[in-house]
């Protein structure tokens, strides 16, 4: 492995994060070679996680766009002030300033509302992380503009000009493939699709993350709950669920697993009503 | 030494693609920025790297997995008994299967695919039949597009969060509202406004092109043509014993043409039927890119399926939940002693929210009271 592989894999372990080898090579890439990073995978593997400690190994700020249908432009990157343009021009009616003056005054940085994508690419001090959660739910309208923005690093606005960025953000994208990401943006960026971690790094990941867990009760957890991924369920439990779970289980004290104890808990690890009745009929079984 | 790599990595991208994984000349590119750096002596982190660079979705990577030792027993320099095997696909699919372009992975119909020669009603070697299609007159066309653009317009019922300027009611909209300002010195004479758009549709049609089906496969291809020039987002799969999705070889222009092109590329047309399994291909494969909640799925079959009804229930479970609404055309529907008793049928059923006959024109016109209900 190369070391610088192995350098980064060992620092997002002691920033909370077991990566795989594939998870730690793909970041790395992402960072040498300056592209965007496609993150893919079901729910609750760590896509999200991976931009957060990125931003911690770094540090530096982490601006997360969260998207939803329906994202626009005045949400994702700018907007003016309106209120405090009106504002503005009341008071300066009686100045008896020329249109010209004026409108150069309204319509500056000033009065300009940095949205996520515009705050990234001029924060002031170093590259921050850029973080677009959950791609696929924004429409594809607004993927192209991201990529426009992600092969450029310039936004244009009309009345002032365009933006070039101070330097390029680190971006890191995620997607929970409710559609499919369009070519063109997937061709921009690199590529990464996270499993369901190994046993033993599960066992790992929660040692790490809920430290009062014995290591004995999280070979246990880790073990019932790749059991339950290797069954059909609607939603299989992801390491998000495993945590959870963990966390409860330590909350109420518990030093094994048994069947009453998977039975009053299984809420945090299963979230469907159809996987809850098959899986609780088994453990009755 | 360098130049080298490349030009392996190009022999090796063009592998992929023969494939029918999609790599791009960017991609390659990518991949060799990625190889200077890593540790070209591991073997699991060269893999990681060029899965990463070359952009390889998971339903991928078995066939860049195959693909992947001979890369590597090239650009080690090391003569292995695989290097003789030709990299190019050509050979790789066997004389019988021709791997269908524009599919990605492996073809689902692959010889030895699974033991589905042993019962009856299955066609062994899953040789391609070539089915003669006759043109549809032109006046059924028109007509049948007619209507399926009043179809399509009424499936498109729920309107988007995205907004859109309007004229009538809706938010306002500041910064219209300002530009527009400007042609009455400043004055606000009327404030503009934004209200979610209505979005066509997303389609997913799934169509049973097996042996029972014969009579009406024709028809429903016209079909799923029609609501393809309506809706040009719309997937289209079809299923006998096996998914082929046969987007990319629709042109909804020319029916004709696209007829011809299905008749010759899905493999097994008019064989046998696996509902279920073919089903459960499509979740496993597909249903992650093409169902959402916007979408309206589509199955055009008789539900007359040979396979365990159990795989069917989970894989309509799974659509059911994704799928905005699962509308079931049954061309024998069409018959009144009809009764749905078929065992996939009676399986599917409790997923379905529409099941409704497909066997003319007159039957889809009935489809349109049901869907705009």
């Amino acid at each position: 492995m190369n070391d610088a592989v192995r350098a980064l894999q060992e620092a997002m372990e002691q920033h909370d994060y077991i990566a795989e080898a594939s998870i730690a090579t793909a970041l790395y890439l992402s960072r040498e070679m300056r592209k965007p990073l496609l993150v893919e995978g079901d729910a609750g593997v760590g896509k999200t996680e991976i931009a957060k400690v990125l931003a911690r190994l770094l540090d530096t700020e982490l601006i997360r766009l969260q998207c939803y249908q329906g994202l626009d432009v005045n949400t994702a990157v700018y907007e003016w002030n309106y209120q405090r343009q009106i504002l503005h021009l009341n008071i300066a009616e009686q100045s008896g300033k020329t249109g010209s003056d004026l409108e150069a005054e309204i319509f500056s940085r000033e009065y300009l509302l940095e949205r996520p994508l515009l705050r990234a690419i001029t924060r002031p001090d170093g590259p921050p992380v850029l973080l677009v959660d959950e791609i696929d739910r924004a429409d594809d309208g607004f993927e192209a503009f991201l990529l426009e923005l992600l092969s450029d690093f310039q936004v244009t606005i009309p009345e002032l000009g365009t933006i070039h960025a101070t330097h390029r953000p680190y971006v890191v994208l995620t997607s929970n493939r409710s559609r499919e990401i369009g070519d063109a943006l997937r061709r921009r960026c690199l590529y990464l699709f996270i499993e369901h971690p190994s046993l033993d790094k599960e066992i790992r990941i929660i040692r790490k993350r809920v430290p009062g867990v014995s290591e004995r009760l999280a070979g246990e957890i880790a073990a019932y709950v790749h059991g339950l991924r290797g069954r059909k369920l609607v939603k299989a439990p992801g390491v998000a669920e495993t945590l959870d779970w963990a966390q409860a289980l330590e909350r109420l004290h518990t030093e094994q697993l048994s069947a009453e104890t998977v039975e009053a808990t299984l809420g945090c690890l299963i979230k469907d009503q159809e996987d809850l009745s098959a899986v609780l009929g088994s453990v009755e079984r | 030494m360098k130049g080298d790599l490349v030009a392996r990595l190009t022999v090796f991208a063009r592998a992929l693609r023969g494939r029918g994984v999609r790599v791009t000349l960017a991609d390659v590119a990518d991949g060799a920025g990625a190889l200077v750096l890593v540790d070209l002596f591991d073997r699991e982190e060269v893999r990681f790297a060029l899965r990463t660079a070359l952009k390889i979705r998971p339903a991928d990577w078995d066939t860049f997995d195959l693909l992947f030792s001979d890369f590597l027993s090239l650009a080690a320099g090391v003569p292995s008994p695989q290097e003789r095997r030709p990299s190019a696909p050509a050979g790789a699919a066997g004389p019988a299967v021709p791997i269908p372009l524009g599919q990605t992975g492996p073809a689902p119909a692959g010889a030895g695919h699974s033991p589905m020669g042993d019962q009856p009603g299955y066609s062994r070697d899953m040789l391609l039949r070539r089915k003669p299609f006759d043109q549809c007159t032109a006046a059924d066309l028109a007509a049948m597009e007619r209507l399926l653009a009043r179809l399509s317009l009424r499936l498109a019922t729920r309107p988007s969060r995205r907004l859109v300027p309007t004229r009538g009611r809706g938010f306002l909209d500041l910064r219209r509202s300002f530009r527009r300002a400007v042609a009455t010195r400043g004055d606000f004479v009327a404030f503009a406004r934004r209200a979610p758009a209505i979005e066509i549709p997303r389609l997913v049609v799934l169509c049973d092109t097996s042996g029972s089906m014969d009579g009406h496969s024709r028809f429903l291809l016209t079909f799923i043509l029609s609501l393809k020039r309506v809706a040009r987002r719309t997937e289209a799969f079809v299923f006998n014993t096996a998914l082929t999705r046969i987007t990319p070889w629709l042109a909804p222009g020319k029916p004709g043409l696209s007829l011809e092109r299905l008749s010759v590329r899905v493999p097994d047309w008019s064989g046998g039927t696996r509902i279920g399994e073919s089903l459960a291909e499509f979740v496993a494969r597909h249903q992650h890119h093409v169902l959402d909640r916007r979408t309206v799925v589509v199955i055009l079959s008789d539900g007359l399926d040979r396979g365990d009804p159990a795989v069917l229930v989970d894989a309509m479970r799974v659509i059911r939940a994704r799928a905005r609404r699962v509308i079931w055309l049954n061309p024998l529907l069409g018959d009144p002693r009809y009764q749905p008793l078929a065992r996939g049928m009676q399986a599917a059923l409790p997923f379905v929210d529409h099941l409704a006959p497909a066997h003319n024109l007159e039957s889809l016109e009935r489809l349109l009271a049901l869907v705009a209900a």
